[in-house]
């Protein structure tokens, strides 16, 4: 257990505080600030014959794959390919599905995600941050959306965890509009507003890695630029995987591409080198909207 | 910390399940201690004597259970043959025909049925039906009768059952897919064919499971069928002779029970067999509901 | 050709009536409880107790008989609730949606919830003999207890299947174990909880054939949990089989006062769904 604590280098308690102190500022997220810079450690995932199979389909097929250090990595293929399979067996949310059987391992600094076990998967799903396709608050208050998480983790006190849900819900761009209601209902904000909601809150317990699940597809085009934009700024301090249906959007900010089809990695590179030069004939049909 | 929090997981988890244990091994837990409690008269009589016998002569020891099985079975009957098309046809009719602002007012009424004790039912049979067939209905055909019938105990029964009979029909149809209904209606058939022959046929074995579930519920309900239903240990020979279901029997004779212990063990035979009757019938529909909803979602 | 439109409105006809013959239903039981009740109805059927010689018509109330319900289904839904909300969370959380125990757990449940509830009570009576008690307010409420945990677990099940996986999931995203997660689904079904809840307590309230057996009867209010306690429908039960017309009346005062509270139960259960979503997602 200590092992994978180590592994992930977690704090036991937000950065921003356990530097700070109680009483001192939170420093801005978004500035190159060494006391912010989580850790110089690199942390790519790596995934070695990773076998999904639910019931008795063969859902994802010998993965191999690394996913880099704080850059924005989209994965793309038609639906049904096991986008979202995979990113579920990156936070262990794949547990719930019913007679699901996973083989193969998913490295987390050296530390196997597949394998790991109880207080591991805690840890685990703190450091992989999940933005959902649909924006889902949980049914509180918009400041405690944000506590929630924090708390379970340990941090008490009204006042830090103010300090706390500042920093987040600036660093997700929502601040200004809900400073004066943090009070009221999550609900009540828009979706879009919701989304950054969530995204602060992910954040807020310090994950590594953000997994977006098309995290933009409910959200109107103003909305979806926004989270883009965030994720541009985010990739300073955290890794992104990002699930995505819209090519477009790949373009615009993925740094890596992966490309599924059938529950297999067809090709995998910098998205430079994907979207203009592929190298295997799926990727150029899908490319060029063959089938989608 | 983080520690704490896992042992935390676990151990509550481990109280849920011993919770959710000892819960449903109540099931396992009362059939045992009622098949106990009526040994002694399993003992001394056969399945049959008990149940073919017609002679209840407790001080005598003779417990021939057949006047209540058959009392049990015909009130059940009235109430189920009464329940069972006005239930269907307001389930239909408030699914697929009625409109919106209709429902708003049916279904508060149902629940209002649904949640009345069934003391009240029985108050309002003794209030309503049981004059009614005395004065009006039961002269028509028999010289007299005091309307403490089994057909008092069937219409009582049988309204108890309708908020019961009409929530499971509805689920049942709306669980039938609209694309079903949209392509029979574009083959030009009318809506009640549409409904025979679409939806009804899709969900008829749902439907006879429901009904299997009301009859459970009918067999047992004790208070209002007793407040109304006359009581008298014969078989009963036309709907308006006084009857005497199981139920009634346990509920009415607790009180002397005490005296004789093969009395006692009898009426828990009665209990026993109450038990297992439900048990069985609720057992098969409920396993027959699981499987269509599985179907449909 | 055109048969099948005859038919149609032959059907349609048919099904009106079939509803109207329900909403008729609902209309006279109402009517006949209220009519009869409110003729009989004081102050001091509510808040006295059974004076001298109130079986043959004197004065008295039936207070004995509503504080024993009250004390009775109190204790029992306090109880019930205790083992059915871990119950309910256990099926929905810590199981998978298709454990085969969730399913076997669910089956045993519609299964206890049909047991008729005159079986609950001779078997309650079978315990309480097992244990040398007599009836008494601790035997209704051992057998409240049992009979209402099915109900309970059923009505809250219902309200927790519908929980969104999402909100699940989310809480699991953000490092929350189960048990913590169970807090967040608490917060989001909170007001379909309540509901489940009133509307089994209004079911309880009202079973006379459980509490017949083991409750007894008494024109005292019980003091301690050995003595023997009146409940409300026993009270009409009782009274309405006495020839004599003030006796009746005053059964017919009790079903008044027995269908208000589990009316009043059934109103403010709906009410609070309604009102109290606030933190639902739609």
């Amino acid at each position: 257990m200590k092992h994978l604590l180590q592994a992930l280098s977690l704090p036991a308690r937000p950065r921003t505080l356990a530097a700070n102190g109680t009483s001192g500022k939170v420093a801005p997220l978004f500035r190159p600030d060494r006391k912010f810079n989580r850790d110089e450690q690199e942390s790519e995932l790596i995934v070695q014959n990773l076998n999904v199979h639910i019931k008795d389909q063969h859902i994802l097929k010998n993965i191999h794959l690394t996913i880099p250090d704080k850059k924005i990595t989209c994965v793309i293929g038609p639906s049904g390919c096991g986008k979202s399979t995979l990113l579920k067996t990156f936070n262990r949310l794949i547990d719930s599905i019913e007679e699901v059987r996973v083989s193969g391992k998913v490295l987390l600094n050296g530390t196997d995600i597949v394998s790991s076990g109880g207080s591991e998967i805690i840890h685990l799903r703190r450091a992989m941050g999940l933005i959902s396709q649909k924006p889902c608050p949980l049914p509180m208050s918009i400041f405690d959306n944000i506590a929630y998480g924090c708390r379970i983790h340990g941090i008490r006190g009204r006042k830090k965890l103010r300090l706390v849900a500042q920093h987040y819900l600036e660093a997700a761009g929502l601040w200004e509009e809900v400073k004066d209601r943090l009070n009221t209902p999550a609900t009540r904000l828009s979706i879009g507003q919701q989304q950054r909601l969530c995204l602060a809150r992910s954040l807020a317990v310090e994950p590594r890695f953000i997994l977006a699940d098309e995290a933009t597809s409910a959200l109107d085009p103003i909305s979806s630029k926004i989270i883009e934009e965030l994720f541009i700024k985010l990739k300073e301090n955290y890794s992104i995987v990002m699930v995505t249906h819209t090519l477009r959007q790949a373009l615009r900010i993925a740094d890596n591409v992966i490309f599924m089809y059938l529950g297999e990695v067809i090709e995998t590179g910098p998205a430079d080198k994907v979207f203009n030069n592929p190298e295997h004939k799926l990727t150029k049909k899908y490319l060029s909207g063959v089938f989608s | 910390m983080m520690l704490a929090r896992v042992a935390k997981d676990k151990a509550a988890g481990g109280i849920m399940f011993t919770l959710t244990l000892l819960s449903m091994v109540l099931v396992v837990v009362m059939g045992v201690g009622l098949y106990l409690k009526s040994a002694p008269v399993l003992a001394e009589y056969s399945l049959g004597d008990l149940l073919l016998s017609s002679s209840w002569k407790p001080m005598r020891g003779e417990f021939g259970f057949l006047p209540f099985v058959m009392g049990t079975i015909w009130v059940t009957v009235i109430a189920i043959a009464m329940a069972v098309p006005v239930s269907l046809l307001t389930a239909i009719y408030l699914t697929e025909y009625a409109r919106p602002a209709i429902r708003k007012y049916v279904f508060p009424a149902l629940d209002i049925l649904a949640a009345l004790p069934s003391v009240i039912y029985g108050v309002w049979g003794t209030l309503l039906i049981v004059p009614f067939i005395s004065e009006r209905l039961a002269p028509r055909f028999v010289e007299f009768s005091t309307g403490y019938t089994m057909l008092a105990g069937g219409i009582v029964l049988g309204v108890m059952i309708l908020p019961l009979l009409v929530s499971l029909f509805i689920e049942l149809i709306t669980s039938v897919p609209g694309e079903l209904r949209e392509a029979s209606i574009s083959l030009g058939a009318t809506r009640w064919q549409t409904t025979k022959k679409v939806v009804v046929r899709n969900v008829f074995p749902g439907l006879m499971a429901a009904v299997v579930l009301a009859v459970s519920r009918a067999l047992g309900e004790t208070i209002a069928v007793l407040m109304v239903c006359g009581n008298l240990p014969e078989i009963p020979r036309s709907i308006f002779d006084a009857c005497y279901p199981i139920p009634a029997l346990i509920a009415n004779n607790y009180g002397e029970m005490l005296s004789l212990p093969r009395y006692e063990a009898a009426l828990m035979f009665a209990a026993l067999l109450l038990f297992i009757v439900v048990l069985l019938f609720n057992l098969i529909s409920r396993v027959i509901l699981y499987r269509i909803e599985k179907t449909f979602f | 050709m055109k048969l099948k439109f005859a038919e149609e409105k032959f059907f349609k006809i048919l099904m009106i009536g079939a509803t109207m013959t329900v909403l008729a239903f609902v209309v006279s039981i109402i009517y006949s409880i209220l009519s009869k009740g409110w003729g009989a109805m004081s102050w001091d059927m509510i808040f006295k107790l059974p004076g001298g010689g109130f079986y043959i018509g004197k004065e008295g109330g039936f207070l004995n008989a509503i504080a024993g319900s009250l004390y009775i289904v109190g204790a029992s839904a306090a109880l019930g609730l205790l083992v059915s909300i871990p119950v309910v969370f256990y099926l929905n959380i810590y199981l998978k949606r298709r454990s085969r125990l969730a399913y076997v757990a669910r089956i045993a449940y519609d299964v206890l919830f049909g047991i008729p509830s005159i079986v609950y009570g001779a078997f309650g009576f079978t315990i309480m003999i097992y244990f040398g008690l007599k009836t008494s307010l601790l035997g209704g409420i051992i057998v409240i207890t049992l009979l209402i945990i099915p109900i309970f677990i059923r009505s809250m099940d219902e309200v927790a299947r519908q929980l969104p996986r999402e909100i699940i999931d989310a809480s699991y995203s953000l490092g929350a174990t189960r048990l913590e997660t169970i807090r967040v689904a608490l917060r989001q079904i909170a007001p379909g909880i309540a509901t489940a809840t009133l509307l089994s307590v209004g079911r309880a309230i009202g079973d006379a054939a459980g509490v017949m057996f083991t409750a007894g009867y008494t024109d005292s209010i019980p003091t301690s949990l050995s003595q023997p306690a009146a409940t409300l429908p026993l009270a009409v039960f009782f009274q309405l089989s006495s020839p004599i017309k003030e006796v009746q009346d005053r059964a017919y005062a009790a079903a008044l006062v027995l269908t208000i509270i589990v009316l009043l139960l059934s109103i403010l259960g709906r009410y609070i769904t309604n009102r109290f979503s606030k933190h639902k997602l739609k």
